[in-house]
């Protein structure tokens, strides 16, 4: 099961590296990812998935939010998740 | 903590980073600093001699980290340490993780390299950012010195609202010795009163209208929303039963009827079985820690849940809640308004576990009983007494036999289980509450790991008493490893420990021994008595064990007794 979020961060040293670092420490794989430059913050999108059934993306997902340098967080369409030209992080 | 203070601007001379830091830290009203200097954090220790806040040197930057944690437990304030960079920064490690681990405000400051020099593994360089970063709620390296009044003020705010936590600023070397032209502040956030769901309060009223078997299920999420007398209130006002976790312990005494006692791997019977009976946990700042659960899934198994807690991330991540509700829980206490539930014969039935499965201290032979000695000495401390336990045996035995007026009053590495923690907790408790008995509770093991702070108890005399339960062995260790290991004892021994007493003594601390049950009450006596710092160090029996116990992995259901030896 993949979830894929969007999640608008700060332009802080070190935002994208704890937010990477959490994911994968509370439990899930991170598939895909790409990066975005919108000015004021940077969107990063991610696919993740569980390592097990135990692991909820709903949790994840408020566990993310609560990141200080996180300003938003939204589950992403399906249809336009990724572009396949932008994948830095293929799976 | 707010940025409303006066800030500090520069003057006709700019101040240097290191200068602005200090008075930042001033006019955010910080009182005490725990710290330890080094090469990359000299600028600061440069700017401190003039600073109006004190500051602590211990002897061990993990005893910093530790002392600021408890000052903060005790005081609600944010706690402070200080530290250079490299294995001064990574000596913090330890108790930066504890104050994530049990929601504890602090800022931890470190020195770093000068910026050119960061990322090239300059001598005493670590990326501590990097290495924290799992351990902290936010983190900061500071880059410009016109940024430090607003990354502390930002610092203090982050560390103190919501759900607590340490945060880490990393400040180079460089940034430290510049001056500052325009220093800029911070400004917080507006206030934002969280909403509470009131479809969700009316739906926690009708359940507990209704329930049966309803049980408060009270952790230290209590304390940190300073919401002990709304508790109290809430569990006179419907009469419901209490349990309690080892950090919610204190937010309704043992003399409480009604309260169950703490529940969990070393909970008591009457609390484990009433959680394992009840039909609705009514769960106020808990996190269904596995120490407290036991087995989850078969944790609570005919509970509804009603889950109250400031941090939404806590809500479904281990124990799905039926009615969730998210936010401060003064607030919600205040907003719910149950009527009084019907529950006069599981009232009656949990008094009674109450009284069936209270603690006996008879114990054979003439030695020193720890579980006694402990009772004894909180009944003697009254309310001021505060304990600052180590982790092991004498932890489990504080947290089930000591009386605490109010859980500030239980000072215990929870989350992390920090083996020496116990020393520097009580300097930075004993700093904070001048007019309390503060006692260190620790064991042989525990007390070696930070032993040198003897030297700080020394320097600045802080009359803080000591409380050393030596069995000569890693005795919690030791009894898992005869319970379920086969009695294959695997480096427990610590028969070659020094002579506690005299180490204390070399140290300038004054100290005594406890050898026998009949000189327990003098030597207690004597204890907090003392005019200074004094240990007592306790010879207890090495085989005596911790009851009940949950084996790892099982059911609450599954509790172990055995008999005092």
């Amino acid at each position: 099961m993949t979830e894929t979020f969007t999640i608008q961060i700060d332009r802080a040293e070190g935002s994208l590296q704890r937010l990477i670092g959490l994911i994968e420490r509370r439990g899930f794989h991170i598939d895909r990812m790409t990066l975005a430059d919108t000015g004021a913050h940077r969107e990063v999108r991610l696919a993740i998935r569980p390592r097990d059934n135990s692991r909820s993306c709903d949790v994840l997902g408020r566990q993310i939010d609560r990141l200080i340098g996180v300003r938003r967080i939204a589950p992403a369409p399906a249809s336009n998740a990724f572009a396949e030209e932008a994948s830095v992080c293929p799976a | 903590m707010t940025a409303a203070s006066p800030l500090p601007k520069a003057a006709a001379a700019p101040a240097t980073g290191a200068r602005l830091l200090v008075e930042t830290l001033e006019a955010l009203g910080v009182e005490v600093v725990f710290g330890y200097p080094g090469g990359a954090i000299m600028p600061v220790y440069d700017a401190l001699t003039a600073a109006r806040f004190k500051h602590v040197l211990v002897r061990h930057e993990q005893a910093a980290a530790f002392a600021a944690d408890a000052y903060a437990r005790v005081t609600g304030k944010c706690g402070v340490c200080l530290a250079t960079s490299g294995p001064g920064a990574t000596n913090l490690v330890t108790g930066i993780a504890n104050a994530m681990m049990d929601s504890v405000p602090m800022v931890a400051i470190t020195g770093n390299v000068a910026s050119p020099l960061m990322g090239t593994d300059a001598f005493q360089e670590i990326d501590i950012l990097g290495v924290t970063l799992p351990i902290v709620k936010h983190s900061w390296i500071v880059r410009d010195p016109n940024d430090i009044p607003a990354i502390l003020q930002e610092a203090f705010y982050t560390a103190t609202s919501g759900r607590p936590g340490p945060v880490l600023i990393d400040l180079p070397k460089d940034v430290q010795v510049s001056a500052a032209a325009a220093p800029r502040d911070f400004n917080p956030p507006l206030e934002q009163t969280r909403r509470i769901d009131p479809a969700q309060l009316r739906r926690a009223e009708s359940a507990i209208g209704a329930a049966e078997r309803p049980l408060l299920y009270i952790g230290g999420g209590v304390r940190i929303a300073n919401a002990v007398e709304d508790v109290r209130a809430f569990a006179e006002a419907t009469g419901i039963p209490a349990v309690s976790t080892l950090q919610g312990l204190g937010v309704l005494g043992p003399d409480w009827p009604g309260h169950l006692g703490m529940l969990g791997m070393h909970g008591l019977r009457a609390a484990n079985e009433a959680v394992q009976q009840s039909d609705l946990l009514i769960v106020l700042g808990a996190r269904f820690d596995d120490r407290a659960t036991g087995k989850l899934t078969e944790f609570a198994p005919h509970a509804r849940i009603i889950h109250i807690d400031v941090d939404a991330a806590e809500i479904d991540k281990l124990r799905h809640a039926h009615v969730p509700i998210t936010g401060d829980l003064k607030t919600v206490l205040a907003a719910l308004k149950p009527r009084k539930p019907a529950i006069e014969t599981w009232r009656a039935q949990c008094e009674a576990a109450i009284a069936a499965h209270a603690f006996d201290y008879n114990a054979p032979g003439d030695g020193v009983y720890a579980p006694a000695l402990l009772n004894a000495l909180s009944q003697a401390a009254g309310d001021a007494f505060v304990a600052a336990c180590d982790v092991g045996q004498h932890q489990m035995w504080a947290a089930q036999h000591c009386r605490f007026a109010s859980p500030s009053a239980h000072l215990t590495s929870g989350g992390l289980g920090a083996m020496g923690y116990g020393l520097p907790a009580g300097i930075g408790a004993k700093l904070a509450r001048p007019d309390a008995h503060v006692v260190t509770i620790s064991g042989d093991g525990s007390f070696a790991m930070n032993i040198q702070e003897l030297a700080t108890l020394r320097r600045y005399n802080i009359p803080l008493k000591i409380v050393l339960l030596d069995n000569s062995m890693l005795g919690l260790v030791r009894q898992w490893q005869e319970l379920f290991f086969e009695q294959n004892y695997s480096e427990v021994d610590l028969s070659d420990n020094p002579d506690f007493a005299s180490v204390a003594t070399a140290f300038g601390i004054e100290a005594f021994r406890i050898t026998k049950r009949e000189d327990v009450e003098a030597g207690i006596a004597r204890l907090l008595a003392a005019p200074g710092p004094c240990l007592a160090h306790v010879l207890i029996n090495p085989m005596e064990n911790v009851w009940p116990l949950v084996p790892p992995g099982k059911s609450n259901t599954e509790m172990m007794h055995g008999a005092a030896r």
